[in-house]
């Protein structure tokens, strides 16, 4: 069969690409052929890239976002509003905000969102690392900016609930109409909720 | 509004069809299992996005072409809508994909060409559907009933169908929830998250509900009472709303849950005060919730029942009796539907003419000669007066095939 004409190193490499989200059997194969074939050491460059960064990232003992040093950068950064917190769910949360310049906090990222179905609970979730931050930090106010969806907004609720009780002011994200978008094609429940927080011209 | 044109690839016993259809009444006949009945499901399909039996989708795909040795099946269901003056294309692809040894199943929905969600596809054509099983409305099980709200209110009212969706996703978190805390595995301070959110959409789907319940009650009660019994039979929906924990069941009605439907029928729908009511009854009931790891409150445990003289007519109506008044539900649901969006819904009516005595027959005749469109099946077009044939087209199906001739049948 197949398998056994393919040199064992070979096969081994097609199965560790195939474990990746989002590549089947087929591109496995594309990509350890394209590798194998290749004359510019990019198989040598990559399995550098990997090892370095397994080696080198950890996550920041502050915000819990993925860093190369400890504190992260933007723990770090003095020109950073400090008592200002974005709460997002992802690593890739951050990059978000970080891109659109509007924010300059700091942040928190609690890897996930609470899901039963899943199993996930705040247990499972930088949670109480976000309560004891917020009880010992002197922030002014905690943005929830989970997402929009069924879990990011159950777990904004909870969040909401557990830093009731202290002396600091809680936001989140506005919900509401995406920036070029066509009011005729926007979903009913997007535009019940961006005519709940209209705002006063 | 009415369905110019309709295309099938791979789905049931059609490998594949091309069917122009007209305005006002067609008649599609032939003998059993030839594919009469296949071709009014696609476009119910097509407008509601289910079929009207609760199988398995993948069914739908057709037998000689859903070989599991082939990548990928494809199955497209196509109508060409004329509604307002406009047409629309509508289409719902079938995929089904091995991959890995493993099958999948997915569909898509397209408005002219261009893919949507399965929400946003509802609402582009209405239908309502006759069957001989409509029967089990009245017979069968409460989610059947519940079954036929959700379809029937999801065709108009898209707000209903997105809260029924946010309902649904936050009542399976709730339940998982719920058996973690009965296994002591989470903490209860989880549960009024779910709930407050779970009271929100719920609220909505009863008072809709309640509202439908009303509307269709009194329409079908007219129907039935001035023009299919001539005064002799009253028929009343009652909307039982699951909105206690315990609904205590005297005489083989939950009477709390009868009360509460009136209190919601009649009680101006306050939506405020189904809010209330609920997170009451939600919380009351979490000891049980936990302990059985479902929740026992909520519209996703409703029912409804019809009452013929003030009998309950699952439990006391004769066959006839059963039969007449879904005759006159879903004539109500005709004019209902015709209300709310200010035009006829396409008929679909399988070989529910068969069955009906003179009287009944050329009442709900008179329904199909009002629509725009109505499509009926029949094995014996016999059955039907010269003068409605004179006016219906007619078309032979016979095995997968429709068999195009503009004579009328001698």
């Amino acid at each position: 069969m197949a398998q056994n004409v393919l040199p064992r190193t070979v096969q081994r490499l097609i199965d560790t690409f195939a474990r990746l989200p989002g590549i089947g059997p087929k591109s496995a194969s594309r990509l350890t052929f394209y590798l194998l074939r290749d004359k510019d050491n990019l198989a040598l460059d990559l399995a550098a890239a990997l090892q370095e960064m397994k080696a080198n990232t950890r996550l920041c003992p502050v915000c819990f976002n993925i860093t190369e040093e400890e504190p992260c950068l933007i723990c770090r950064d003095e020109g950073r509003d400090a008592t200002l917190l974005c709460v997002v769910e992802e690593p890739l949360d951050v990059v978000a905000i970080e891109r659109s310049r509007a924010y300059n906090g700091r942040y928190h990222v609690l890897h996930g969102a609470i899901s039963p179905v899943e199993g996930i609970g705040p247990e499972d979730l930088k949670v109480a690392e976000l309560v004891r931050r917020v009880q010992q930090g002197n922030f002014r106010e905690i943005i929830l900016a989970t997402n929009p969806t069924l879990e990011g907004e159950s777990t904004s609720l909870y969040l909401q609930r557990r830093l009731m009780h202290e002396k600091v002011k809680i936001t989140r994200l506005a919900r509401g109409l995406p920036v070029g978008g066509d009011l005729e094609y926007t979903d009913e429940i997007t535009l019940s909720r961006a005519l709940e927080g209209r705002q006063e011209l | 509004m009415y369905v110019r044109h309709l295309s099938l690839t791979n789905y049931r016993n059609y490998g594949r069809l091309e069917l122009d259809l007209s305005p006002g009444s067609t008649l599609l006949y032939g003998s059993n299992a030839q594919g009469k009945t296949n071709l009014l499901e696609a476009i119910y399909y097509l407008a509601t996005t289910r079929s009207p039996h609760a199988e398995q989708e993948q069914q739908l795909l057709n037998w000689d072409a859903d070989d599991p040795t082939q990548p990928i099946v494809v199955g497209r269901l196509t109508a060409s809508v004329v509604a307002q003056g406009e047409e629309r294309q509508l289409e719902i692809r079938l995929i089904k994909e091995q991959k890995l040894g493993q099958s999948s199943f997915r569909r898509e929905a397209l408005i002219n060409r261009r893919k949507v969600r399965l929400m946003d596809f509802l609402g582009n054509l209405r239908v309502v559907l006759f069957l001989p099983e409509d029967i089990q409305l009245v017979t069968g099980t409460p989610s059947q009933r519940r079954r036929y709200l959700d379809i029937t209110l999801c065709q108009v009212d898209a707000i209903y169908c997105q809260a029924l969706s946010q309902y649904n996703k936050l009542l399976e978190q709730r339940n998982a929830l719920l058996r973690q805390l009965a296994e002591g595995q989470s903490s209860k301070e989880l549960l009024p998250i779910y709930d407050e959110k779970l009271v929100h959409w719920g609220s909505l789907i009863f008072a809709r509900r309640a509202l439908f319940c009303q509307e269709m009650g009194r329409e079908a009660q007219r129907i039935h009472y001035e023009s299919l019994t001539d005064g002799v039979e009253s028929i009343r929906l009652h909307y039982l709303p699951r909105l206690l924990g315990n609904g205590q069941r005297r005489n083989g009605v939950a009477e709390p849950l009868a009360e509460l439907g009136s209190w919601l029928q009649m009680g101006g729908i306050d939506q405020e005060a189904i809010r209330t009511r609920f997170t009451r009854e939600l919380q009351t009931a979490v000891p049980q919730d936990i302990a059985r790891g479902v929740s026992s409150v909520g519209p996703h445990r409703d029912d409804w029942l019809l009452e013929v003289n003030g009998r309950h007519l699952g439990h006391y109506g004769s066959r006839g009796q059963q039969r007449s008044a879904i005759l006159s539900l879903k004539m109500a649901e005709i004019q209902w539907m015709t209300q709310v969006t200010q035009e006829t819904p396409v008929l679909l009516l399988d070989e529910v003419v068969a069955e009906l005595d003179a009287q009944r027959r050329s009442l709900l005749l008179y329904y199909v000669k009002q629509a725009a469109q109505a499509l009926l099946t029949a094995t014996d077009p016999g059955m039907f007066t010269a003068d409605f044939l004179r006016q219906a087209t007619s078309l032979a199906v016979q095995n997968g095939r429709v068999l195009t001739s503009s004579d009328p049948i001698s």
